[in-house]
């Protein structure tokens, strides 16, 4: 077995992986960046709209600040984000922007003079400031009280992508593709890196590192109708969860984006929405004013996905064979912005849908989108329960999103957090002695080589992985989606616990030397059930509605008794994980309160005096003020 | 500046390659411009065989035709040399050209074979016939007629003013979107406009050599 | 209506001794809206779990699923079977080295061109300002250069390209476009011999032959032909640049293009 040592290894190499490695570069480490698939094609590359930072330039964030952002995002989380992560992530956005504009991402920027903007499918006008002229424009997203969202067309994701991997290039990260992290070598205290697996030979390798990220992304192949590509199976937290020791958080909050298309399931950006794109229901019938009549379609992505699902239950969905959907109408926004801001949609619509969006409405339904859940992490990104370990971007749970995260919040976190974290990781690299113990190596390396084993031998049985995935995908959607029931979570842990026990038989169905792509989803499918079983378990102890999270039977927001992260740990042999619980947030700056959209009841929670303000601020001094919209209802 | 060839920088900055580029895009619109020139002087002898009996007494009384010929020869020559640079002599190339050429359908990768092939048949061609004709001096219309009537050389006419026409052409055609002259927005346009050029090319050549051929010697 | 596709699939595994490259046929029942990304999966989880091929966004955006399609190369998950006849001829792209089957391994071709041409922003990065406002762009041009930056590499254009099929060194469309995209950033303080240095040879533009066969295959509508020629110009004056007037090569320069620093 070849044995590969570096200072910081990085598990993906999408946005935060790769600012990770960057930062580390920088300061004089020696990073390698392993990726399923060569950086550019990480499905960061596939985020459209925008990464939301409070620079204030545009009119329309006129008064913005980190003050507001920050406001806004703990709203947004329904009050489970941990607000001193979430304050970290305002304040140091605005800096991080500015730092890849002069790295080279090609930010749209303030033209100054009178603009037609839409609002809610309506035109109005407003003056771009002339000392505003060139500097990082920002268009509306959901959920915010400024236009805060800094962009490139719809291709943010892209360009900043493209602009770090020349980062990586200069600073001579390693990439080496085409890998996947199959466990992580550890001694039951630290991190010492990773057992890989090739996949263009198949062959197994060590990678022995000082530091080790995780920033794998998603896990959304567990659902069927996901944006997510098909690489985002989850397969950082299944290495993390494996050890036993680092805990998931959060798992069961998951999002549904309003705009998934219908039926590709591909993502049209909430930017759509954002520069003045209406939803329609089959009358052709501007819905969402009656149930949000502030926010409207601008409401946050879980209250909008929920509203949509109501209103199709409501009888005004429109049929199709690949079920009842909604329409999003951006035709008002004419040819021309549609062809420039948003190009992308212009070309998912016409390639994959047959719909013009420039003369038709294009089909739409809410579909998974983004795990706010993942490898707990504290604030400064190392992982609980392993010293050594780190994670950013969406495998991590910093947790700024809380039970439900923003628009043009996660990709902004990527490289907020992969330049905060960076910084932690290369304070930590300094002086750090990493004691090898080969026992630990040969102890990794045989657990994965003998599943190899058993699976390419069929020793152990005969199961169908694609057929497993099918059921748990099944099973996801029908139990574990957008609203949810005690009966049926129950039902679909029961499945996913006899497809966990049935997924330890599983063996090839055709034999192959070298690298076969059988096997990869062989390997993947039990920590898949895993991170499964974490969701829905998760989401059926959780008794209350927060965020994304909607019990149908539990209908409150109880801060009394749920405002806490869950945190999920796997012990080996078991078939469901153990469930602990941690407070959502150190204090609360913005103490709980109403988040001005979305409606519901909130039973109240009596907090000490002590929690509501920020220790660093002094003790005498109230720092958190209740949120506007709280004072107002 | 590139490390991969630093070491190539003690000396002054070389140039070589973008020269070679330059003159070979000069080389060739000069010697399609000749050529141009060329058929319309032959072609005068659809107006009268005594205009370009004229004509070309003027232009060997200024000597032009007995330095010129050796010079277009030689600018021939050397805008060979510079193209065959590119052409895929050595089997490998040639192998997967073609190969490549197959797969794409494409006419643009298409054409450039045909390009290679006219070049060849021009190089040898064109300087048998300035050869000949610089053998054979004065230049007048009879004399021309008499070779297209008697001499059998009608066949090797039609073949190399073929290639050569095709071969510019295309050449002129490539040249304009190597340096942005035809771009995407006006590519549809200016290969239209070569094919109106190549027509045009054979109604002169073809009333040229009805008009020699019917000429009384 | 619905048609029995006939697929037909380039097999090699270059790790299995035994496996030679040959042609293997599969049918799949067609129906609506179907992508080539569906039909290969429904292959591979129904059919033959050995196929390899890549994807990865499955929307067009990410480029990993190149490849030959009916002799063009183009992106498998964003090409309808219905755009196709019944029969479909599937092969890997070329000029990459083969991994196995229709899977090949861009990623390290892209690395090593992108060192080779220093595909980065040139400036100081100390120089960063935590404090400072951003530097001042004029909007026109971040679009411009996005135009350019919106390349997924997916080596569809390489593939196309008769000169890279010839010749291994040859840089190819995608690499030139992304010197194009520096050289019209202001921000990349790299200067005209910079530029010719990378990618004045016949390894880069002067090797180009004008094929257009990437112009004609890129599925982001990248404009390659334009950056292509543009760059070309821009280099060929460069190199004359001391033999010709000043005042004539700056004319030639600028005309019927955008590309001046800003």
């Amino acid at each position: 077995m070849q044995t590969i040592y570096t200072d910081l290894l990085c598990i993906g190499a999408g946005l935060a992986g790769e600012r990770v490695a960057v930062e580390a570069a920088m300061a004089g480490f020696r990073v390698t960046c392993l990726s399923i698939v060569p950086p550019r094609r990480s499905h960061s590359s596939a985020a459209q709209g925008g990464m939301q930072a409070a620079l204030g330039n545009a009119v329309m964030g006129q008064g913005d600040s980190p003050d507001v952002h920050f406001a806004d995002t703990v709203k947004g989380s329904d009050w489970g984000c941990d607000q001193e992560v979430a304050r970290i992530f305002a304040d140091t956005a605005p800096i991080v922007m500015r730092e890849m504009a002069h790295w080279g991402v090609p930010w749209n920027r303030v033209v100054a003079g009178t603009h037609t903007y839409y609002k809610g499918g309506k035109p109005f006008e407003a003056e771009e400031a002339a000392e505003k002229h060139g500097l990082i424009h920002a268009r509306a997203f959901g959920g915010t009280a400024k236009w805060r969202t800094c962009y490139t067309a719809d291709g943010t994701g892209r360009a900043v992508l493209n602009t770090l991997d020349t980062k990586c290039l200069q600073y001579g990260v390693e990439i080496h593709d085409r890998t996947q992290a199959e466990a992580l070598i550890h001694d039951g205290e630290r991190c010492m890196g990773a057992i890989v697996r090739c996949l263009k030979t198949g062959e197994l390798k060590a990678y022995i590192a000082k530091a080790t990220l995780i920033a794998t992304g998603g896990y959304g192949r567990i659902y069927r109708a996901t944006t997510n590509a098909v690489i985002c199976d989850g397969g950082g937290q299944i290495i993390a969860l494996d050890t036993g020791l680092v805990p998931m958080g959060n798992m069961e909050a998951v999002q549904f984006h309003p705009t998934g298309t219908v039926p590709t399931d591909i993502l049209v950006t909430e930017g759509c929405r954002g520069d003045g794109g209406t939803l329609l229901d089959v009358n052709e019938y501007r819905f969402m004013p009656d149930y949000e009549p502030e926010k409207a379609e601008l409401a946050s992505r879980d209250v909008v996905s929920r509203r949509m699902i109501e209103h199709i239950r409501k009888g005004f969905g429109v049929q199709s064979p690949y079920g009842e959907h909604l329409w999003l109408d951006i035709r008002h926004l004419g040819v021309k912005h549609i062809t420039t801001k948003l190009r992308e949609v212009y070309d998912i619509c016409t390639n994959f849908l047959g719909v013009d969006p420039i003369h038709q409405l294009i089909p739409v339904r809410p579909t998974h989108h983004y795990s706010m859940g993942g490898v707990r992490v504290d604030k400064n990104g190392h992982a609980y329960g392993l010293k050594g370990l780190f994670s950013a971007g969406e495998s991590a749970c910093w947790d700024m999103h809380g039970f439900n995260r923003l628009g043009g919040n996660s990709l902004a976190e990527t490289v907020v957090a992969g330049t905060y974290i960076g910084k932690q990781v290369a304070q930590f690299l300094q002086g750090y002695d990493l004691d090898i113990k080969s026992a630990a190596i040969r102890d990794a390396h045989d657990k994965i080589a003998e599943r190899i084993k058993n699976i390419a031998t069929s020793a152990k049985g005969r199961e169908n992985c694609y057929q497993l995935r099918n059921e748990m995908q099944d099973a996801m959607m029908e139990h574990v989606g957008i609203f949810r029931n005690e009966k049926d979570l129950k039902e679909g842990v029961d499945k996913l616990q006899a497809l966990y026990e049935r997924s330890m038989n599983i063996g090839l169905q055709a034999s192959s030397k070298g690298f076969t792509p059988e096997m990869s989803m062989a390997l993947r499918i039990p920590g898949m059930l895993k991170l499964a079983l974490c969701t829905a378990y998760g989401a059926l102890m959780r008794t209350e509605s927060r965020g994304a999270h909607t019990r149908e039977d539990y209908p409150e927001r109880n801060d009394r008794d749920w405002l806490n992260r869950t945190l999920a740990y796997w012990k080996d042999g078991e078939t469901l994980p153990v469930l602990k619980y941690e407070e959502a947030s150190p204090y609360y700056e913005l103490p709980p309160g109403d988040r001005g959209y979305g409606g519901g009841k909130i039973i109240t929670a009596e907090l000490p005096p002590e929690k509501l303000t920020v220790p660093s601020k002094g003790k005498d001094e109230p720092a958190a003020k209740p949120a506007k919209s709280a004072k107002k209802k | 500046m590139s490390l991969q060839n630093v070491t190539l920088h003690v000396p002054p900055k070389d140039k070589l390659s973008g020269r070679l580029d330059v003159l070979m895009m000069v080389s060739g619109f000069l010697l399609a411009l000749f050529v141009g020139m060329h058929m319309v002087f032959v072609g005068s002898v659809i107006i009268s065989p005594k205009l370009m009996n004229a004509l070309a007494w003027f232009f060997e009384e200024l000597y032009l035709v007995q330095i010129g010929g050796p010079v277009i020869l030689l600018v021939m020559v050397g805008h060979f040399i510079l193209g065959a640079r590119k052409m895929p002599f050595r089997q490998k190339e040639y192998v997967a050209f073609r190969a490549h050429s197959k797969m794409m359908h494409h006419t643009d990768t298409t054409l450039w074979l045909v390009q290679v092939a006219t070049a060849i048949i021009i190089l040898v061609m064109a300087s048998i016939h300035i050869y000949t004709m610089l053998d054979t001096l004065p230049i007048t219309a009879a004399k021309s007629a008499a070779r297209i009537q008697h001499g059998n050389w009608m066949p090797f006419y039609i073949v190399l003013l073929a290639a050569a026409a095709i071969h510019i052409v295309i050449g002129l055609y490539r040249i304009g979107v190597k340096f942005a002259v035809v771009t995407r927005e006006n590519r549809p346009k200016a290969r239209k406009f070569m094919v109106y050029l190549l027509v045009a090319a054979a109604v002169i050549s073809f009333l040229t050599h009805i008009r020699l051929s019917l000429l009384t010697i | 209506m619905s048609r029995r596709l006939h697929i037909e699939i380039f097999r090699y595994n270059p790790l299995d001794p035994d496996s030679v490259p040959h042609m293997q046929s599969f049918y799949v029942n067609e129906y609506d809206s179907m992508t080539l990304f569906i039909a290969l999966n429904i292959i591979r989880e129904e059919q033959d779990p050995s196929v390899q091929f890549d994807f990865c966004c499955r929307a067009g955006i990410c480029g990993s699923c190149g490849m030959v399609i009916n002799g063009r190369p183009g992106l498998a998950c964003h090409t309808q079977t219905r755009d196709l006849p019944e029969h479909i001829v599937l092969h890997p792209l070329p000029v990459f080295k083969l991994i196995g089957d229709l899977s090949v391994d861009t990623g390290t071709w892209f690395r090593a061109v992108g060192k080779k041409i220093e595909a980065w922003v040139h400036s100081d990065d100390t120089a960063f300002d935590v404090r400072a406002e951003e530097a001042r762009m004029e909007n026109a041009l971040a679009e411009q250069i996005f135009e350019l930056d919106r390349c997924v590499e997916c080596g569809c254009c390489i593939a196309a390209c008769g000169t890279a099929r010839m010749r291994e060194d040859f840089l190819g469309a995608a690499t030139i476009n992304r010197v194009a995209r520096f050289y019209i950033d202001p921000r990349d303080e790299r200067s005209d011999d910079d530029y010719y240095d990378v990618i004045g040879n016949d390894q880069g533009v002067f090797g180009c032959m004008g094929l257009l066969g990437c112009e004609d295959v890129c599925p982001k509508k990248i404009p390659l032909q334009d950056q292509l020629g543009i760059m070309r110009r821009m280099l060929a004056l460069n190199s004359v640049k001391g033999i010709l007037p000043k005042g004539i090569l700056d004319k030639m320069k600028h005309k019927g293009c955008c590309h001046e620093k800003h």
